[in-house]
């Protein structure tokens, strides 16, 4: 049985599981729920807020929206607790418009440690990639999730 | 000033400010659009009950502010990243600033490097990070 409170083998983790995808599925982005999404936020060019621009698009930080399936990979061991949300980044890159079908792809990017007096903190980063139907990179988003391990004592 | 082209754009100035809505309603519409709708979102009752503070705008709505801010400065900018830390929650219905500064510009290539804040009215940072936007060459 996995010991929950044990440090993590950060070295082993990386090498077994760092840019291998563990989630995958398809959507398709709703004009109206775009346009909603952009003016809730601010946002009051035509080609984010008016679904009937012939450039509308997506407004350029949606893709932080777009959840996981899955965490975490499959093997990937418990620690305790369910660990916090560090941060979000988005790397817009084409635009995303409504009614293209767009596959998002999760792959574990990194896993780093930050260590203090009062104990390691442990970071991983999910990176979720989006290309369209010919596969063409329309742009990514990473989740970093940082768990604090106990002192061992 | 409205920013054009990377000319216009200066090293180290502030962009204007904006106050964004965080009303109930207006989160309310962006999490329905986002398809995050929960009570810790839209509910100050639900979300004290789970232990927080008030309902919570998004980290992801926070994200949408910072990129809203920099169209507002240059509406034809492009942004290309936008990285944040959440380092404390923002509270619906409380009032927020979302800032910039310039940190770098690139006149070659048209980039431009703002940080960013979202500042409560005590002016702490509830949100930091920064982005990285394309500019008109002109």
């Amino acid at each position: 049985m996995t010991d929950v409170n044990a440090p993590l083998d950060v070295e082993s983790l990386r090498e077994q599981f760092l840019n291998v995808v563990f989630d995958e599925y398809k959507l398709t982005l709703e004009a109206q729920a775009l346009a909603d999404y952009a003016i809730a936020c601010g946002e009051t060019a035509a080609k984010f807020t008016n679904p009937e621009d012939p450039d509308f698009q997506a407004p350029p930080t949606i893709a932080s929206s777009f959840q996981q399936r899955k965490r975490y990979p499959d093997g990937f061991p418990t620690f305790k607790g369910l660990g916090m949300d560090a941060g979000k980044a988005v790397a817009p890159d084409k635009p995303m418009r409504p009614g293209v079908e767009i596959t998002a792809r999760t792959h574990m990017h990194d896993i780093y440690t930050k260590s203090g007096r009062s104990g390691r903190m442990v970071f991983f980063v999910n990176r979720m990639e989006f290309t369209d139907a010919d596969n063409i990179l329309l742009g990514s988003a990473d989740t970093s999730i940082v768990i604090r391990e106990k002192p061992q004592t | 000033m409205s920013v054009n082209t990377i000319a216009d754009v200066e090293f180290g100035v502030e962009l204007p400010s904006i106050s964004p809505d965080t009303s109930l309603a207006n989160v309310k519409r962006f999490v329905v659009a986002a398809g995050w709708d929960s009570p810790r979102f839209t509910d100050h009752d639900a979300a004290r009950e789970q232990g927080l503070p008030g309902a919570l705008v998004p980290g992801i709505m926070s994200q949408g502010f910072l990129s809203a801010m920099i169209h507002h400065w240059a509406p034809a900018a492009e942004v290309k990243l936008v990285d944040t830390v959440f380092r404390a929650p923002c509270i619906v219905d409380e009032q927020y600033n979302i800032n910039g500064v310039v940190t770098d510009v690139d006149e070659d290539t048209g980039e431009v490097e703002i940080d960013l804040t979202v500042t409560n009215e005590a002016g702490e940072n509830r949100v930091f990070g920064t982005a990285k936007v394309l500019i008109p060459l002109g």
